[in-house]
């Protein structure tokens, strides 16, 4: 060591400023990890809070060993009785399960797994993410290349998808701004994106505003009771706090500690986690969802499966009044969730309607999870977030190319798959109850339910009705209308302009119209003329300059996203629904949407009161405020196709509603629907038939092909007659 | 030439400006090239005019004035209406692997058999959707239309001779088995190489065809040919048949072993070089067709195969040449007036 050196190391000035800063360091430390995270919930409005479930109570050893004698005899019981269920008589049968039940190396094979382990370990309380933790702190995964690495559990899962509702920000979407921008790309400022903060007409609320709620409801059989309603974006999240992980949201910062424990680990990976434990609670900081934390659905812990996901999933996709949603059939021992009855995409997942799910398969076969991220596929057309955007999801992982073996025709099926996606063939119709047009500021009385509910203007599964065709490539617009184009690249495809933006079918007209004129009798305001236009040609909303600026912007923006990669035809859900707008924050393409209060609209049918409610949500204010502006709202608006970024005026002054308008958005949205496949696919004369289902003209195919695609000899020699 | 499946060949053949291979001209070259650079003087022709033939494009024969050709592009496309989809294929019930139906439509149309309707093959029984189960034995039957063949390259007694020796006829190797025309020929692909083809593509298009079953050759692991300095550059540049074919004027089809293959370096590597009478064969058509007749039989084989061609250097040495014998002439002339002068006086 050199003198000058030595003198420096020894120097008082140096070692005076070495405290300082190691003071500072602590200083700030401190502040992030104990000052932060009040601030910033103070900012926002949430509150968190120790979280305690009545369902999670002690037991006895001796409770525990019935328990558990239970538990072990039940799953014995199913497993034997699958294996000699062949056998004849009946009597044989009975006795042949006896002995297998009995039998040691049955009972290691069949018996819940986890009875064993709590036994051990004197677990006779669950007590949510700790009691998991103890064992599974944390956990080996395989990612999709091959590679192996260990993860810590908690950290994995809190940062996946199904937890914080939004990607890391700077990759996982396929989305595209009106302006042009790949939403999130490289070489952009990221802002966050995902459920957590996707404005939507389908569930009318943010996950904010419609976290949880207790309706009263007034259904006619409890002739004027009162009865207590949940409802919310948070009974399908697994989250079990007071609102969504908004702390996630920001670049620094973590959920506390004390949200954490609320994780719900068991509606994923209990064998029989009970929904009817899925209510609204109220507790002295307030709202939040109950969950099934008992011993039960804890010793019968496991890989998840099929039933897991759709304790949420059938949800969105079969729907609330799908006949075969478990789920929806176990609404609550207390506070009965309401039934959404209008389904999202009415593409069901169920032996009865899924050729997949009738084989037996899982859910995690094709969507084959890395730890708790689990991949959605490399398209996705609606803002949502992808926990894996690099993994493939799709049919001919396993299928191949050639997926026809059956038919005479098979090479001639097969051939369709460049230009054809599987879904267009093979699903055929959605549920009846899917829904196309919702309008949000005309509700109806539910007298069934009690309560009002937005009214569904048009609902339909059919082909063209409730869902049509599209060129897609994977890239979808900030408002889920599906990108892509045909192969030959020319500009007739316009989906923006036609598609998306124009309903034509007279069938579909008059039943808007009928139900125009059924909401004429309760809103006498209602133009039924004016109304059927703006719901089946939302581009009348707009001023020639509005359309001619989305003319250019589709035009300018959009083309090259539309003709990227390789294009295929896709079956695509349509949707749109009337609002409240914030008209001073609109664009070409649409404006800000305002959400409801769940408890106000559907007490009182008062859509405008109700929005007024939602938009004193603190987390509205501060949306409205320059902070949240400059981090995030002006990046919004420009994906949203609005130049001149956030407008920052309130729309609440003085408890008017100023700026605001009810608004049909200015197109349809599309949504992917892949499930609900049927093993028989379409005919071939339903698209090659001149007024086929298959519009090729608007699809881009010129005039000389689009004839020759509708008159092929070859289809009208195979047919019977 | 009966068949319209050689015609692209035919045109080709009678468009060439000189009918024999330049690589099998006479050997006293010192002779004749003295000759031409004295008769190009006299007669004044500049080195560099030559024909400016190139390959004929089967695309300008395909011109729609032709009723006949309008007739096999329509019975085409109805052919292609399926078999242009890239998917048309199916899992074959034996063995569980795709089985590609589907045709290039752009290859085909590049192809040797551009100008053949389909039926031409594939008997009438293909004209109708669903096709009959199994082909008809006498359907994709390559000998209907080529044993008769007038062009000696494409003189079938020869090919068949040369085949039956060849190392595919001759295997035992049970993915050997059924090998036939058509296991090299796609026959909806196939083009006869045309003079004016760039040689790193000729090299790429024709080795394809080899890899596309001999597929370990290309895996990173494979020791084959290692041999072979630069072995990457080589195959780059090289065709496989260039080594493992017998020497002759024509594309033998005498595929050779490994162990019958040439790997003496100096075989192409020389004045006298292999390579000359194959591919560079192709090259050197193509010289004639750019530069000229005369600036070919000067230029041809003055250098050693691979190494530099300077443009520069050869005119300087036939400048060099050409005042030599200006000056030899003059000295000559010279030499006759002086003595003539010397006659007269004396």
């Amino acid at each position: 060591m050199n003198a000058v050196a030595h003198a420096l190391l020894h120097s008082r000035l140096i070692r005076r400023l070495a405290i300082a800063v190691a003071i500072l360091l602590f200083v700030l430390l401190a502040f992030y990890k104990f000052v932060y995270p009040v601030v910033f919930d103070a900012y926002i409005g949430k509150s968190n809070a120790p979280l305690t479930y009545e369902s999670s109570q002690p037991l006895t050893p001796a409770q525990f060993d019935a328990l558990a004698e239970e538990l072990s005899q039940e799953a014995r019981r199913t497993a034997a009785e699958a294996i000699v269920s062949e056998t004849d008589n009946a009597f044989a049968r009975l006795v042949k399960v006896e002995m297998l039940m009995n039998t040691p190396s049955f009972i290691r094979e069949h018996e819940p797994t986890h009875l064993k382990y709590f036994r051990e370990a004197g677990i006779l309380q669950y007590e949510g993410p700790k009691t998991c933790l103890q064992c599974h702190a944390t956990i080996q995964v395989q990612h999709h290349d091959g590679r192996l690495s260990r993860v810590d559990t908690l950290d994995d899962l809190v940062n996946s998808v199904h937890f914080k509702l939004q990607s890391d920000t700077g990759s996982g979407f396929s989305t595209v701004g009106y302006d042009g921008r790949l939403v999130n790309a490289e070489g952009s400022r990221p802002i966050p994106v995902g459920k957590i903060n996707r404005a939507c007409g389908i569930p009318g609320s943010f996950s904010w505003t419609g976290w949880a709620a207790l309706i009263e409801s007034r259904p006619e059989a409890a002739h004027g009771e009162i009865e207590l309603r949940s409802e919310g974006c948070g009974q399908c999240h697994i989250g079990g706090n007071y609102q969504p992980a908004s702390e996630k949201m920001m670049p620094i910062g973590d959920v506390p500690d004390v949200a954490k424990e609320g994780i719900d680990c068991l509606i994923c990976h209990s064998g029989e986690y009970d929904m009817n434990q899925r209510y609204v609670i109220q507790d002295r900081v307030g709202l939040r969802w109950n969950q099934d934390r008992s011993l039960r659905a804890a010793l019968t812990v496991g890989r998840v499966t099929t039933r897991n996901c759709l304790n949420c999933h059938q949800h969105n996709m079969g729907g609330d009044a799908y006949l075969h949603n478990e789920a929806a059939q176990a609404l609550g021992d207390r506070h009965r969730r309401l039934l959404h009855s209008g389904a999202k995409r009415g593409n069901p997942f169920s032996p009865e309607d899924d050729v997949h799910a009738a084989a037996g398969l899982q859910c995690t076969d094709c969507h084959v999870p890395e730890g708790h991220k689990i991949p959605r596929g490399r398209m996705g057309v609606d803002l949502v977030a992808n926990d894996l955007p690099d993994v493939e999801v799709s049919c001919v992982m396993c299928h191949t190319m050639a997926p026809h073996n059956r038919s005479e025709h098979r090479a001639l099926l097969n051939g369709h798959l460049d230009r054809l996606a599987c879904e267009t063939c093979h699903i055929t119709e959605l549920q009846d109850q899917n829904v196309v047009l919702r309008d949000w500021v005309h509700p109806t009385w539910d007298a069934e339910e009690g309560i009002f509910t937005p009214t569904d203007v048009y609902r339909s599964g059919e082909v063209n009705k409730g869902f049509t065709f599209m060129w897609f490539n994977g890239n979808g617009t900030f408002l889920a209308n599906a990108l892509g184009n045909h192969p030959d690249g020319s500009d007739e495809y316009d989906p923006l302009m036609q598609q998306l933006a124009k309903i034509d079918d007279p069938e579909v007209i008059a039943a808007v119209r009928d139900k125009a004129i059924e909401l004429q009798a309760t809103y006498p305001d209602i133009d039924v003329d004016a109304y059927v236009r703006a719901a089946t040609d939302p581009l009348s909303q707009l001023t020639p300059e509005q359309l001619a600026q989305r003319r250019a912007m589709i035009d300018e923006n959009l083309r090259e996203h539309m003709n990227e990669g390789t294009s295929k035809i896709y079956p695509f859900k349509l949707f749109n629904a009337m609002m409240y707008e914030d008209l001073g924050n609109q664009g070409p393409f649409g404006a800000m949407i305002l959400p409801f209060d769940y408890k106000s609209y559907y007490e009182t049918g008062d859509a405008a009161a109700s929005v007024k409610q939602a938009i004193q949500d603190p987390i509205v204010q501060r949306m409205y405020q320059t902070p949240f502006k400059l981090y995030m709202m002006d990046e919004f608006m420009a994906y949203f196709g609005v130049a001149d970024g956030w407008q920052t005026n309130y729309p609440l002054v003085e408890g008017e509603l100023r700026g605001v308008e009810p608004r049909w958005m200015r197109q349809m949205g599309s949504l992917m629907v892949n499930h609900g496949i049927q093993p028989q696919g379409r005919d071939c004369i339903e698209c090659h038939a001149p007024n086929g289902i298959l519009d090729y003209r608007a699809l881009g195919y010129s005039e000389e092909r689009a004839a020759e695609l509708e008159d092929l000899d070859i289809v009208t020699n195979l047919q019977p007659n | 030439m009966t068949s319209k499946g050689t015609r692209t060949t035919a045109l080709t053949v009678e468009l060439r400006p000189f009918p024999k291979p330049v690589a099998t001209m006479p050997s006293s070259r010192g002779v004749r090239l003295l000759f031409w650079c004295v008769l190009g003087l006299l007669v004044g022709i500049p080195w560099t005019t030559g024909a400016t033939t190139t390959s004929a494009p089967s695309a300008a024969a395909m011109a729609t004035t032709d009723p006949e050709l309008e007739r096999i592009a329509a019975e085409q496309h109805n052919c292609l209406r399926c078999h242009a989809m890239p998917t048309l294929a199916y899992r074959s019930p034996t063995d569980g692997e795709i089985v590609d139906l589907s045709i290039d439509r752009n290859a085909l149309a590049h192809s040797a058999h551009a100008e053949l309707s389909c039926v031409e093959c594939h008997h009438r029984s293909y004209t109708r959707y669903p096709h009959p189960r199994r082909a008809a034995p006498r359907d994709f039957d390559c000998l209907g239309c080529h044993r008769d063949d007038a062009d000696p390259r494409f003189a079938w007694d020869h090919i068949e001779t040369e085949f039956a020796h060849s190392v595919h006829a001759r295997s035992e190797a049970p993915n050997a088995e059924g090998f036939s025309c058509q296991s090299c020929h796609h026959p909806h692909r196939f083009r006869t190489t045309q003079i004016g083809d760039p040689l790193t593509w000729i090299v790429q298009e024709h080795n394809q065809v080899c890899l596309s079953c001999h597929t370990q050759l290309i895996s990173a692991a494979s020791a084959s040919h290692d041999w072979l300095p630069n072995r990457a550059a080589h195959w780059d540049a090289v065709r496989c048949v260039d080594c493992h074919t017998p020497a002759d004027d024509h594309a033998n089809h005498r595929i050779l072993a490994a162990e019958d293959s040439p790997r003496d370096c100096v075989g192409c590597h020389s004045a006298d070089a292999r390579l000359l009478a194959r591919l560079y064969h192709f090259r050197s058509e193509e010289d004639i067709a750019r530069t000229g007749l005369i600036a070919k039989a000067i230029y041809n084989e003055s250098y050693v195969v691979g190494m530099s061609r300077s443009p520069l250097l050869d005119r300087l040495s036939l400048a060099i040449l050409v005042l030599v014998v200006l000056m030899l002439t003059a000295h000559g002339v010279g030499r006759y007036l002086v003595h003539r002068e010397h006659k007269r006086s004396s």
